[in-house]
């Protein structure tokens, strides 16, 4: 398994991507459900059941066999920094006794398990350790682009089990999180972001609802999504903001919803992407930054710092100007950290503070600025895909419902947080 | 005696997700022997009355979850408040709003016929 390869693009300057226009996204596939959860007995719907699914389903749509396929990068447990998706989860439980002991196809989905359910006879490469969604394709691509493999499939599981995201089962806490792990993970730390956001530019929470009313829209006109399938009746403004607060100025609405689901891309060369099915998606560049916090605690000034690093970096690396952006996907896992992003990226002449602003105008589908036009995960559930999917989609002009009005051609999508982030810039062009 | 009933749903009634032990029935039941009868849930409120009305049920309320003082101010005449849930989150809303509380398990069991029978 290769795993020590210098790919990301977070040094600057970072320079225009040496392979920008010449690695491209050929196809795409979803398990064709979205649970709500791994009931932990079911193996057909385990997250490795559902990759397999993805898997064949985005062959099928490059139109490619499994014999095409050279190389495998994948984000096994499909969490940040490696980790497995029960490592996440608590209260901690063991799953199945030896010799079925290995949560390999279960909660965590190798590259090699893949290889070897799949029959995947040409593999060359093979890599488990890509992060969130977007780190995974600027990985895939990079190691494309670099002639590691040809046809590289990208699969990416993103699952919830029983219990409780993120319930830290510790009685003790060191150091910053003695501060903080009290007030619950992340959650306070956000609504205490958002709060500073909110009094620097005479805002408030109420402000985000069309935003998270739009998204939800969009979502269920995309099949995979979790609402579209469980519960496709409207969310309302009158909902929004009857959510119960999480954390002071972050509300249940504010943060996507964990579901069981297995999406997968392929990611190729362009020239071999001519004898493939779809109209590539021509990738243009993929840019990393992560941070720490100065302090305890994530700051406003922080967020606003590590997103406009991250911009620039995208900018510089894409050759893309703001103007030139159409489709826009910035990630709302928890839907406060859209604005930062937005503001950072300036799509739409949007600057510091006037997201609210933005939100207020017209971001509907078929309006001037449909942001988020897949729904985001607030629209489709935390499956992070449709961040990929949709403006892949968007690009080659098969939205369906969700296609929209305005022109189409060069996207960029970013997540997963303003501290740990990657970018995507896609055009419809190499050039 | 007027005695209202909160219900939260995922988790709690048969149709939520994850399913709860209370059903459908004892829920129409509560009603027909007149209890005040609503949900309190992080569902979204257009969510909840959609479930109602599929059921062909009409709620006396529905709220989210912290929203319970805001029911009890609504039926400030009734006689007796109870909340039914499967989290914390249920039992400190029932403690904070003066509401009595029985998690999901005990509700499975209908403690409101009791209620009734010792009035």
């Amino acid at each position: 398994m290769a795993r020590a390869i210098h790919w990301e693009r977070n040094e600057d300057p970072v320079g225009i991507w040496e392979h920008r226009g010449k690695v491209v996204l050929a196809g795409a596939g979803h398990s064709k459900n979205t649970d709500r959860r791994w009931d932990g007995v079911s193996m057909d719907r385990t997250l490795g059941a559902y990759v397999i699914e993805a898997a064949r389903a985005a062959m099928d749509d490059a139109g490619i066999s499994p014999e095409d396929v050279d190389g495998i990068v994948t984000s096994a447990g499909g969490q940040p920094a490696h980790m497995s998706l029960g490592s996440q989860w608590g209260p901690l439980r063991p799953f199945f006794d030896a010799p079925y002991d290995s949560e390999d196809g279960l909660t965590y989905v190798t590259a090699e398990w893949i290889q070897k359910q799949m029959n995947l006879p040409n593999v060359q490469y093979t890599n488990s350790h890509g992060e969130t969604v977007w780190n995974l394709i600027g990985l895939a691509a990079q190691v494309v682009g670099d002639s590691r493999c040809e046809v590289c499939l990208v699969p990416y599981p993103n699952g919830n089990i029983e219990g409780r995201y993120h319930q830290n089962p510790s009685l003790e806490a060191r150091g910053g999180a003695q501060w903080s792990n009290p007030w619950g993970w992340g959650l306070s730390g956000q609504g205490f972001v958002f709060d500073q956001y909110a009094r620097k530019y005479g805002t408030n929470h109420e402000r985000m609802a069309p935003f998270v009313v739009q998204e939800h829209a969009n979502g269920l006109l995309w099949p995979y999504s979790y609402y579209a399938q469980h519960e496709p009746g409207p969310f309302t403004t009158e909902d929004y903001l009857n959510g119960r607060w999480i954390a002071r100025d972050l509300s249940i609405f504010d943060c996507d919803r964990p579901v069981q689901a297995g999406a997968c891309y392929i990611v190729t060369t362009a020239e071999r992407a001519k004898d493939m099915k779809q109209q590539p998606v021509y990738i243009l560049d993929h840019t990393e930054s992560a941070f720490t916090p100065r302090s305890l605690v994530q700051t406003l000034d922080d967020t606003e710092s590590w997103t406009d690093i991250q911009a620039k970096r995208s900018y510089a690396g894409s050759g893309l100007r703001p103007e030139d952006i159409d489709v826009f996907a910035p990630y709302d896992g928890f839907a406060v950290f859209t604005q930062y992003f937005l503001e950072a990226f300036g799509w739409r002449g949007v600057k510091r503070g006037e997201a609210h602003d933005f939100y207020a105008d017209d971001i509907t589908l078929k309006g001037p600025n449909p942001i988020n036009s897949g729904g985001g995960n607030m629209g489709t559930g935390r499956m992070r895909t449709v961040f990929i999917t949709d403006p892949m989609e968007q690009l080659q002009g098969r939205a369906g419902d969700r296609q929209v009005d305005i022109k189409a051609e060069v996207a960029v999508t970013i997540g997963v947080l303003p501290s740990n982030a990657a970018a995507l810039a896609f055009s419809t062009s190499p050039d | 005696m007027a005695i209202l009933l909160s219900f939260d749903i995922d988790g709690t009634l048969e149709l939520g997700d994850p399913p709860g032990g209370v059903t459908i029935d004892m829920v129409r039941k509560a009603i027909d022997m007149g209890f005040i009868v609503g949900s309190c849930s992080d569902r979204p409120l257009s969510s909840q009355r959609r479930m109602w009305a599929s059921l062909d049920i009409e709620p006396d309320f529905v709220a989210s979850k912290h929203q319970l003082g805001l029911v009890r101010a609504q039926f400030d005449d009734a006689d007796a408040y109870y909340h039914m849930g499967d989290r914390d989150t249920d039992e400190s809303a029932a403690k904070e709003n003066d509401f009595g509380f029985w998690w999901h398990t005990e509700a499975e069991l209908e403690p409101w016929l009791e209620l009734v029978n010792s009035d």
